[in-house]
């Protein structure tokens, strides 16, 4: 036994922290430890298949209770392990005797049902005591362990007993559902039928032999972990891995040439003599800030940058705009299938009395429910209108009546703001000197007139002759909808509206006579209407 | 090395290291917590035999919360340990070895019905023995560990020895390691403790009780004291 060839870490661990190492040890060899467990058990089981065939209980009662035999061979293995010579299972099986001579009757009767089976079982294999010595050095082991040893037989004794009930529990669940109506169960789990005890016990024997690495392995750490504190098993290996490196270190330094280190000596001496100053031997001092640099220096090495390429899955940012797009969401549809369909449980539910309040509430759920799904569908309704009418074709028409306009080329065309007599008035104008308004107020009236009584409409976009080229093209072509218009008044409008326009713009007022006739003409057309 | 440590490297350049427990240990701390579990359940429904049908569905109400979520309260704040886990000196951290959160200590839970399957927690037991930081499926969804809670060790009683200065190009391991010796004078036998120190002799140049007195004070010295 090499100490310093153990395989796992030597440090002070508390007996749970062993387990858990027996448990990572075991995994890492578990393949060849179990083997190692089976090829010694599954010839026997199969043999008592031969031998007794009626009597699988006995059978495997047997397998059970000869365990401490089948462990030993891969107990003896992993410490082969552990200390840096693993063996095959091969060359192992040579062992199988050997190690089974000692003690192989108590251990089979006395000690059988010991809690610490797999804690004490490296004193009796490895170290190969008996009788007081065995006893005396257990009492040391024991004090502290015993504990954790008994709670590791414990757990996975039933470790295995769950096992073996999750196996067959995922038997059943591979049956197809139309063949586990036809199984007879209670003969079943009676355990009636012979090869379905034997299939039971074999699937037994399997989880044994996968569970008992871990067990043996276990209880070898807690052994372990109790020799490493109590021979200081840590401090031994890292004195001796200390001693190993001085020594190096002096090989090393005697491996270069003597003379040369003199001469550094000597160099350094006389350096020494010659410069004076003790600062010299130092190095420079720095500033901070040079001390600084020299940080950021050093920091931006690439042994304090490690770049690391992640890759996975996760969501896009979609923009919200796209994620309000007008659709009628999924969980609207869902929830007003799930409405429909919930409204015929709420009919059933209705027949049981006990649960009457229950459909009250639910029912004013319900009764809210559909006042939330009508405001939601007027709400959507109304925020897409627009879009809707516009892909059924039912354009609006254009108002017909549009407010008239109560100026035209700054005049005011409301018939309020026009005088009693208008002729008069435009005549007293006249003649007082003040054409511009005489006209205008002509003018003013006859649009108004128009207007109000022939319904034109004149936009503000029309300028004065288009007003009565309008007015013409109604005299024209009339039609069946607008009061028509005379001849007559359309000439008037002609002539009015070039008068105006002469003034207005020219400054040429036309003669007295001419206003007179226009004044005539307006009050042969609109002077009746009032 | 075979170890069951767990080494964390902080962004700051920082080691940290946790000991993550084993199944055995937190196959013992989830029947403790069943245990308790099944007496506050049992309190329950003695307390609720009066009231008929009503307390069965509080009762069952009452089962359901438990199940679920008495391990997420005492996780998240009672510093990742169940009474169970606290019974065993466990604890569950991030892993990230951060306490843990909300969201992770329900995901670890809600998947023990995972590891449940197909029966008697068969897959978390299997994944737990099988994963390299013994991690049940949930832990694994929920990127959690059960570690060893550092408890704080009681000062030891050392012997009495005038602090020596220590040999050059000690490393830290090392230094550790005299300092274990002098701290275990009361568990190792004195022989042994002798047969260790002898085995320094080419650097101390001393033997047997000498060696040992010597490296005692070596011991001392680098645990801070001054002669």
């Amino acid at each position: 036994m090499q100490i310093k060839n153990l395989a796992v870490r030597a440090r002070l661990r508390f007996p749970w922290e062993s387990v858990d190492l027996g448990i990572a040890l075991a995994r890492k060899h578990w393949g060849k430890l179990f083997i190692a467990w089976l090829i010694p058990a599954a010839p026997l089981l199969a043999l008592c298949y031969w031998l007794f065939p009626e009597s699988p209980v006995l059978s495997i009662l047997l397998i059970w209770w000869l365990k401490p035999v089948f462990d030993r061979l891969p107990l003896f293995m992993i410490s082969r392990a552990l200390f840096g010579s693993p063996e095959s299972v091969r060359t192992a099986l040579k062992h199988f005797f050997s190690v089974n001579r000692r003690d192989w009757f108590l251990g089979l009767t006395l000690r059988r049902l010991s809690p610490t089976r797999s804690f004490d079982m490296p004193i009796t294999v490895l170290e190969q005591s008996t009788g007081r010595a065995r006893t005396s050095r257990i009492g040391v082991l024991h004090r502290k362990h015993s504990g954790a040893a008994t709670w590791l037989t414990l757990t996975l004794f039933h470790i295995e007993t769950f096992l073996l009930i999750a196996l067959s529990m995922l038997v059943f669940l591979f049956i197809p559902e139309q063949y586990v109506e036809g199984i007879e169960w209670i003969p079943l789990l009676q355990g009636d039928i012979l090869w379905v005890k034997w299939l039971y016990f074999s699937l037994y024997l399997l989880v044994m032999a996968a569970v008992a690495p871990f067990y043996i392995v276990s209880g070898f750490c807690l052994y372990i972990g109790r020799r490493i504190e109590l021979e200081g098993w840590d401090i031994e290996i890292q004195f001796r891995d200390l001693l190993e490196r001085q020594q190096r270190e002096q090989e090393s330094r005697r491996r270069h040439i003597p003379g040369a280190t003199t001469l550094i000596f000597l160099c350094s001496l006389i350096f020494g003599a010659l410069i004076p100053s003790p600062s010299a031997s130092a190095a420079p001092v720095e500033t901070p800030q040079q001390a600084q640099e020299h940080i950021d220096e050093i920091l931006a090495d690439e042994d304090f940058h490690q770049v690391r390429e992640i890759s996975g899955w996760r969501k896009k940012e979609k923009p919200e705009t796209e994620a309000a797009k007008e659709k009628i969401p999924e969980w609207l549809i869902n929830f007003i299938e799930w409405l429909f369909e919930n409204s015929k449980d709420k009919a059933e539910a209705e027949i049981d009395d006990e649960v009457k309040w229950g459909s009250t509430i639910a029912k004013i759920l319900e009764l809210l429910l559909w006042i939330g799904l009508v405001c939601s569908l007027g709400y959507l309704l109304w925020r897409h209108h627009e879009k809707i009418l516009q892909s059924l074709k039912w354009q609006s028409k254009p108002k017909k009546i549009q407010p008239a306009p109560e100026t035209l080329f700054g005049l005011d065309v409301r018939q309020s703001s026009l005088p009693d007599d208008v002729c008069a008035e435009v005549m007293r104008l006249w003649v007082e000197g003040d054409k511009r308004a005489s006209l205008g107020l002509l003018y003013r009236a006859t649009l108004s007139h128009l207007i109000e009584d022939f319904e034109f409409y004149f936009g503000d976009h029309l300028t004065e002759s288009e007003c009565a080229q309008l007015v013409q093209v109604r005299q024209q072509e009339p039609n069946e909808v607008q009061r028509p218009v005379s001849p007559a008044l359309s000439q008037f409008v002609q002539e009015l509206t070039a008068n105006w326009q002469q003034l207005a713009y020219a400054h040429r007022p036309p003669k007295e006579a001419q206003v007179s006739s226009l004044c005539s003409q307006w009050q042969e057309e609109f002077g009746n209407d009032r | 090395m075979l170890d069951t440590t767990y080494n964390v490297e902080t962004p700051e350049g920082i080691d940290l290291r946790a000991r993550a427990a084993g199944p055995v240990p937190r196959i013992l701390a989830y029947a403790v917590d069943v245990f308790y579990r099944s007496l506050i359940l049992t309190a329950v429904g003695f307390a609720l035999l009066f009231a008929g049908i009503a307390g069965d569905g509080i009762w069952l109400v009452c089962a359901f919360l438990l199940e679920w979520f008495y391990p997420v309260f005492f996780e998240v704040l009672r510093g990742g340990q169940t009474p169970g886990k606290k019974a065993f000196g466990l604890m569950v951290v991030n892993d990230n070895l951060t306490p843990i959160s909300w969201g992770a200590s329900f995901v670890r839970n809600l998947l023990r019905f995972a590891d449940f399957l197909p029966f008697a927690y068969a897959t978390g037991i299997i994944s737990m023995t099988l994963g390299r930081h013994f991690q049940r499926l949930g832990d694994l969804a929920a990127a959690t560990l059960v570690v060893y809670r550092e408890e704080e060790r009681a000062p030891v009683a050392l012997p009495d020895t005038t602090p020596l200065p220590p040999p050059q190009n000690l490393r830290q391991q090392d230094q550790q390691a005299v300092v274990s010796l002098l701290e275990r004078h009361q568990d190792l036998s004195e022989a042994r403790q002798q047969e260790l120190a002898n085995l320094l002799e080419p650097i101390t140049r001393k033997k047997g009780s000498d060696a040992l007195s010597y490296l005692r004070s070596v011991g001392s010295w680098l645990l801070g004291g001054r002669g």
